[in-house]
């Protein structure tokens, strides 16, 4: 069960945040800057994805301690904390993808195809013309094909 | 020697030289976007890509004349199908359809389902009147004026706007005999 994907750009800014939350059907879109409207719940969520982000960052300056190869995009599983799996992923531009989920049995390869198809809806959401690199996502298709490829990365894996 | 019959659309854009299409569409939106930082208002950002368009247009036409050989056009149905089938295949790689002619046939409607400048482009909502592919009625009207028909090209309907096609009407206004520039009794 997704919990939450972000993306987070180069400078550990925030650019796009939704969650999933298991309760109801709604996907919540939260406000990064309106911290008076968020739950409980979403704060925990920008929580793990915050501490997740060291996990990247040390895997990022230090590639030849941890074994990593330097070209590497898809990082892995960060950080099995409670009932969480993080899983990061590293683009070129050193925008990170962060998946937070809870399902405990999700297999490497999923995550993989999830960030694939995860990157080519943010590369079609940056070349809209009218998206200022740096700033949020606020595109709606963008938000929309996140959601199906969210829900067809919980049917792939339930089965 | 028989002149060479009409070549159809997909040959001729087989035949021309091409470019990366996200390169074009790229460049557009870049274009659209540095007018609407410069002009800052919607209607004269609309109003530059008619003008720019047209200003493609009357040079265009040279070139997919001498490209296509197409042989005159008897009527301005005949016109309206060169441009749908011929013209756009040519220089966009997608073909438009033609349809709602009025009763006088002066008036109809190119319908593009696909259209390679629109690709990866939403709308801000601070952009809400925004004519996106305007340079293209300015590209048609330009080309028609230079064979002698005065038009008007307007948009109908608009994928960025929410409809499911691009509507472009083109309205026939006068058909305009060459003048020569000297009187023959002079």
């Amino acid at each position: 069960m997704i919990v939450c994907v972000a993306v987070v750009g180069h400078q550990n800014n925030p650019l796009y945040i939704q969650s999933f939350t298991k309760g109801d059907d709604s996907l919540l879109r939260i406000s990064i800057l309106n911290v008076e409207g968020c739950s409980y719940h979403s704060l925990k969520r920008h929580h793990i994805v915050h501490c997740s982000l060291d996990v990247v960052d040390e895997r990022v300056n230090n590639p030849k301690k941890s074994g990593l190869i330097i070209n590497e995009t898809f990082l892995g599983l960060l950080n099995p904390t409670e009932n969480y799996k993080v899983y990061g992923y590293l683009t070129n531009t050193k925008v990170k993808f962060i998946l937070v989920t809870t399902d405990l049995e999700v297999r490497d390869v999923d995550a993989r195809v999830f960030f694939g198809r995860f990157h080519t809806a943010y590369v079609d959401a940056v070349s809209n013309p009218f998206h200022i690199p740096g700033k949020k996502i606020t595109s709606r298709k963008f938000a929309e094909r996140v959601s199906t490829i969210v829900k067809s990365f919980g049917l792939s894996s339930g089965g | 020697m028989a002149p060479a019959a009409p070549k159809s659309g997909d040959v001729l854009f087989a035949s021309v030289d091409r470019v990366n299409a996200e390169l074009f569409t790229l460049t557009y939106g870049a274009i659209v976007r540095q007018l609407i930082t410069d002009l800052e208002d919607v209607e004269e950002v609309n109003k530059q890509l008619d003008q720019m368009g047209y200003n493609i247009g009357v040079r265009l036409v040279d070139e997919f004349l001498a490209k296509s050989s197409v042989s005159r056009c008897v009527d301005f149905r005949e016109t309206a199908d060169v441009i749908a089938k011929v013209g756009f295949k040519m220089f966009l790689g997608v073909t438009a359809s033609v349809t709602n002619w009025d009763a006088e046939g002066t008036t109809c409607s190119l319908i593009l389902e696909d259209n390679p400048l629109v690709d990866f482009v939403e709308l801000p909502d601070t952009c809400q009147g925004l004519h996106y592919c305007n340079i293209l009625s300015g590209v048609v009207r330009g080309a028609l004026e230079m064979v002698s028909m005065k038009t008007e090209v307007t948009w109908l309907r608009d994928m960025l706007r929410g409809d499911d096609v691009f509507e472009l009407q083109v309205k026939l206004l006068k058909q305009v005999p060459e003048e020569y520039p000297y009187k023959d009794d002079e």
